[in-house]
């Protein structure tokens, strides 16, 4: 089967899902936009009819002005090679959607990530467990509504730019040249 | 000279007096060993940044930290020094702690990088600890992002001469007040916090235990504080063994 020959193939499979909108963003890319109900259909048409065997990753983006989570699943055709990048978006609240793990393995990888960043939940992923911050209490970090500077400033301190030590080493000729007020103004 | 009478000298029948009392050749010995312990270094090769890959060039042959008598050792019970080189998540914090409780004295931490400083370009990250001197007693710092081969020797030679001169003994800070410093990591790993090592029994020995070693952050880890239980070893698969 050449390159040649499948993309076709490809888009006619993909007019086979309603409400799908396709868009064609360079030789070897390809944008789809779909509802969330029907993804799970596309990924299965992809993996099943067209040889897209690599999921290579879930992106997750909070869009919190709409209230909304957008999932990307790039998906890598190692026959056609071309990428397809399904877009969904899901309300925000109560961020609740399926798992792919049945059809992609390392999917429980990328949901455990996501629902550890974003606190959004993939009902059938085998583990939903802590995976990297191990030790963090606090919400979920990578949400546009997580004030990061304000949790440094309430957990954190600070050392003085100016104390005793360094006054030695600038008698000795050392020390800060450049005083931070001087640079943030 | 002068910091010499700083050091406290124990010596048969004079304790606690006046050091030019006590004869030439305490001090001269004690200058000896001074001079001898500045210029046999072993540092911890536990490096926790990106501040490490700049001691590469510092140990290889264009600048050749051994001719210091600096040389890079793999475990903590044999190390002198520990290097902190670069941003210190929540996660390995926890670690360094670890490593250097179980380090001997006297032992001494060098804080590499500006992020060891305040956070550095990691000052607003929720995950990355800004000021070390708060949870470990810090010796010196060398600020740069990232200090070159050249500002780490000199970081270097001063702490040998700071050991020379006896000015380098932040390490008894750490049994001195040993309240404050555990104070400072559980606000930032919780009240559960505790380390295998009985920091207090080894500030009694070493018989630096004073006012500040115990207090409530201290009694609020002999609450839970559960003692080191040796290992149980089997033959045997896991499948045979039974929880």
């Amino acid at each position: 089967m050449s390159r040649q020959s499948l993309a076709p193939q490809l888009e006619f499979l993909l007019q086979e899902i309603e409400g799908i909108r396709i868009r064609r963003k360079g030789p070897r890319r390809v944008r789809v936009d779909l509802a969330a109900e029907t993804l799970p259909a596309l990924l299965e048409l992809l993996k099943g009819r067209a040889g897209y065997v690599h999921l290579s990753a879930i992106t997750c983006v909070d869009w919190m002005e709409q209230e909304e989570f957008e999932l990307v699943y790039h998906l890598w055709s190692y026959e056609t090679r071309v990428l397809v990048m399904a877009h969904i978006r899901l309300p925000r609240d109560p961020g609740v959607y399926l798992s792919v793990y049945d059809l992609f393995k390392p999917a429980a990888f990328f949901e455990r990530d996501i629902h550890e960043m974003f606190g959004l939940y993939f009902e059938g992923s085998p583990d939903m467990g802590k995976f990297i911050l191990t030790e963090w209490e606090g919400p979920p970090p990578m949400r546009k509504d997580f004030d990061g500077e304000a949790w440094v400033m309430d957990h954190f301190n600070w050392q003085a730019y100016h104390p005793d030590w360094l006054k030695e080493i600038e008698a000795q000729g050392g020390g800060i040249t450049t005083r931070p007020e001087d640079v943030r103004r | 000279m002068s910091d010499l009478k700083q050091i406290p000298i124990h010596a048969e029948g004079d304790a606690g007096g006046d050091p030019k009392s006590e004869g030439l050749f305490t001090r001269v010995f004690d200058e000896l060993k001074a001079f001898c312990r500045s210029r046999s270094l072993f540092m911890l090769h536990y490096c926790t940044g990106c501040g490490a890959i700049e001691l590469p060039p510092a140990m290889t042959s264009r600048f050749d930290m051994e001719r210091l008598g600096i040389q890079p050792m793999v475990t903590p019970r044999q190390a002198d020094i520990l290097l902190v080189t670069g941003y210190v998540s929540i996660k390995t914090l926890k670690r360094i702690i670890l490593t250097y409780e179980q380090m001997g004295g006297p032992k001494y931490v060098i804080g590499i990088c500006s992020c060891t400083v305040n956070g550095g370009m990691y000052w607003q990250s929720y995950a990355t600890a800004k000021v070390l001197n708060e949870y470990l007693p810090v010796d010196l710092y060398i600020a740069g992002c990232m200090p070159r081969p050249e500002a780490v020797i000199t970081g270097m030679r001063q702490l040998m001469e700071n050991i020379r001169t006896g000015k380098a003994d932040n390490w008894k800070d750490y049994y001195r007040r040993y309240d404050h410093y555990l104070g400072n990591q559980q606000q930032l790993f919780g009240e559960r916090w505790q380390t295998p090592t009985d920091v207090i029994g080894e500030a009694d020995h070493y018989g630096l235990a004073g006012p500040e070693t115990t207090g409530p952050h201290t009694a609020l880890l002999q609450q839970h504080q559960v003692p080191l239980q040796p290992l149980e070893m089997r033959l045997g698969s896991r499948q045979e063994r039974k929880p």
